[in-house]
C-alpha cells in the first residue's frame, strides 16, 4: 500500500510518473525565466492594488462591490446592474453602509447575489430580502417556490448520521451539547450570530417556536477566530454585518484562518460555519430564477439540515 | 493494461472505466468520483488515497491523471478551457458531459504551462 504525498495548493502532479522522470519538473522554468515571466504581470498588481487601496479608503466608502461576475461551479450569476452598488442607506447602527440592494417598498422575497474578492480570496455573496430565516429537517424540495435561499447549517456525525452540538427546530430540541462554541439563532424571523459556551438563546427557542445550532466561530466582535482544523477547502459563513444578514461562500479552497480574516475585513461583526462547503444549496434570483450553488451529491444524512429563508 | 479503476472500500465498491472518469474533488475527508454521465459518487476516502489507489492500479499508464492542488484529480484528456485571472477550469468531452471546476491560479498556470509543453 502506497503512502500518500503531500501536495500543496498551488501544486500539480502527474499521477504515475516519478518525479525523477518529469513527473513534476517536465514543465519547470528556469529561475530566470520565472522572474521574468512574473516581473510585468507583477508591476501591474502593484499598480491595480495602489489603485484599489486608493479606492477603499475614499470617505464614505466602507466598501466597494465590483460586477464583473463570473460563472463557476455551474452558477446561474446574475447580470451585474446598478442594483449591484453599494447601497448608500445606513445600516442599523450607522457605521458603514449596507452591501446589498434595499428600497422602502415592501416587494418580492428574493436572493441578491454579489461577488467580490476579499485579500485575494473570491468571495460569493448572497442575501436574502422580504424572506424569513429558519431551519430545516431533510433535504429541501427544489419545487417548494416559498424557498429563496438554502444552505447546509449544522454538522452531521458521519458515524451516526446526528446533529453535531445543540439544535432547536421550530422550539423542539432535537440535539444537545457544546461541540463548538458558534451559535446562531432564529427567534421570531430575527438572526442572531454570536460564540459563547452557553447562550439563553438555546432556552428562549424552545419556548419561542425558534430555531438554533451550533457552529464553528468564524468572527466574533469583528475580530477573527482561530479554529483547530488546518485545510483549506470551500468555506461558508451565515454572516451579521452590523444588522445585515448574509451568507458568504469562499469560490476557492481556503483555510479558516484566511477565510475568517477575510470575513471581518469586509466587516462582518459576527460569523458562523455552515456546513458542507460544496454541498446541496440554491438561491431564487429577483428575477424569479432558481440558482443552484451546488449540485446535490450522495445520500442525504437522516438529520442532515437547511438553514433556509421562505418569502 | 488496466481499463477500470477500482476503489474498494468497507462493504462498498466503485468500478469504474479510466476514460469516462472526468474528475475527483475533495470534500473533507471524503472524495467525490465525478464520470462522463455526469454521475457523482461520494467516497469515504480522502483525496490522497485516490491518488495512491490510481497510481497502484495503473502505475505509468494513469498519467493523464493529475493531482492538481489538494482538492483535484482531474483527467487530462478533458481539459477543454482554462482561464487562470477567473480561476476556471473546464473539463469537457465536447459531447454533452462539461464541468466547470474552480483552482488556484498557480494551479491553472502550471496545468495550462503543462498542456502547452505536450503539443511543442
Amino acid at each position: 500500500m502506497g503512502k500518500e504525498k503531500d501536495i500543496k495548493d498551488d501544486e500539480i502532479r502527474i499521477i504515475g510518473v516519478p518525479e525523477s522522470a518529469g513527473g513534476k519538473g517536465a514543465y519547470k522554468k528556469s529561475l530566470w525565466e520565472r522572474i521574468s515571466s512574473i516581473a510585468p504581470a507583477a508591476a501591474i498588481v502593484a499598480i491595480v492594488a495602489a489603485i484599489c487601496l486608493a479606492v477603499w479608503f475614499i470617505p464614505g466608502r466602507g466598501y466597494v462591490v465590483h460586477g464583473d461576475a463570473v460563472a463557476v461551479s455551474g452558477l446561474n450569476v446574475e447580470e451585474p446592474g446598478d442594483e449591484h452598488s453599494t447601497s448608500d442607506l445606513p445600516s442599523e447602527n450607522g457605521d458603514i453602509p449596507y452591501l446589498g440592494n434595499y428600497s422602502d417598498m415592501e416587494g418580492d422575497a428574493y436572493t441578491e447575489h454579489l461577488r467580490d474578492t476579499v485579500n485575494d480570496i473570491p468571495l460569493d455573496i448572497f442575501i436574502p430580502h422580504n424572506a424569513s430565516p429558519g431551519l430545516y429537517l431533510g433535504v429541501p424540495e427544489l419545487s417548494d417556490r416559498r424557498i429563496v435561499f438554502a444552505t447546509r447549517a449544522a454538522d452531521v456525525r458521519a458515524d451516526n448520521g446526528k446533529i453535531v452540538g445543540a439544535f432547536v427546530l421550530d422550539g423542539q430540541p432535537l440535539s444537545w451539547g457544546l461541540s463548538k462554541k458558534g451559535y446562531c439563532g432564529i427567534i421570531d424571523g430575527n438572526i442572531t450570530i454570536g460564540v459563547a459556551d452557553n447562550s439563553p438563546l438555546f432556552e428562549e427557542a424552545t419556548e419561542k417556536g425558534g430555531c438554533f445550532f451550533r457552529q464553528y466561530p468564524l468572527v466574533d466582535n469583528g475580530v477573527p477566530v482561530e479554529n483547530a482544523p488546518k485545510g483549506k477547502s470551500i468555506r461558508k459563513a451565515v454572516c451579521d454585518r452590523n444588522g445585515e444578514i448574509m451568507v458568504v461562500m469562499s469560490i476557492t479552497p481556503e483555510s479558516f484562518h484566511d477565510f475568517s480574516q477575510a470575513l471581518a475585513d469586509m466587516g462582518i461583526r459576527n460569523a458562523i460555519y455552515l456546513a458542507g462547503g460544496t454541498s446541496f444549496g440554491y438561491y431564487r434570483d429577483k428575477h424569479g430564477n432558481q440558482n443552484i450553488i451546488h449540485e446535490r451529491k450522495g445520500k442525504a444524512y437522516q438529520y442532515e439540515n437547511f438553514i433556509i429563508w421562505y418569502e | 493494461m488496466p481499463t477500470h479503476l477500482v476503489i474498494s472500500k468497507g462493504t462498498e465498491l466503485l468500478r469504474v472505466p479510466l476514460d469516462a472518469l472526468m474528475y475527483v474533488s475533495a470534500d473533507g475527508n471524503y472524495s467525490t468520483v465525478v464520470t462522463r454521465d455526469s454521475r457523482a459518487t461520494l467516497l469515504t476516502m480522502q483525496l490522497g488515497r485516490v491518488e495512491t489507489l490510481i497510481s497502484e492500479q495503473l502505475g505509468s499508464s494513469g498519467n493523464v491523471f493529475i493531482r492538481a492542488g489538494r482538492g483535484l484529480i482531474i483527467n487530462s484528456e478533458y481539459i477543454n478551457f482554462i482561464d487562470v485571472s477567473r480561476q476556471i477550469l473546464v473539463l469537457s468531452d465536447c459531447s454533452g458531459s462539461r464541468h466547470e471546476l474552480s483552482a488556484s491560479r498557480e494551479v491553472l498556470a502550471k496545468l495550462k504551462e503543462y498542456i502547452e509543453s505536450t503539443v511543442k
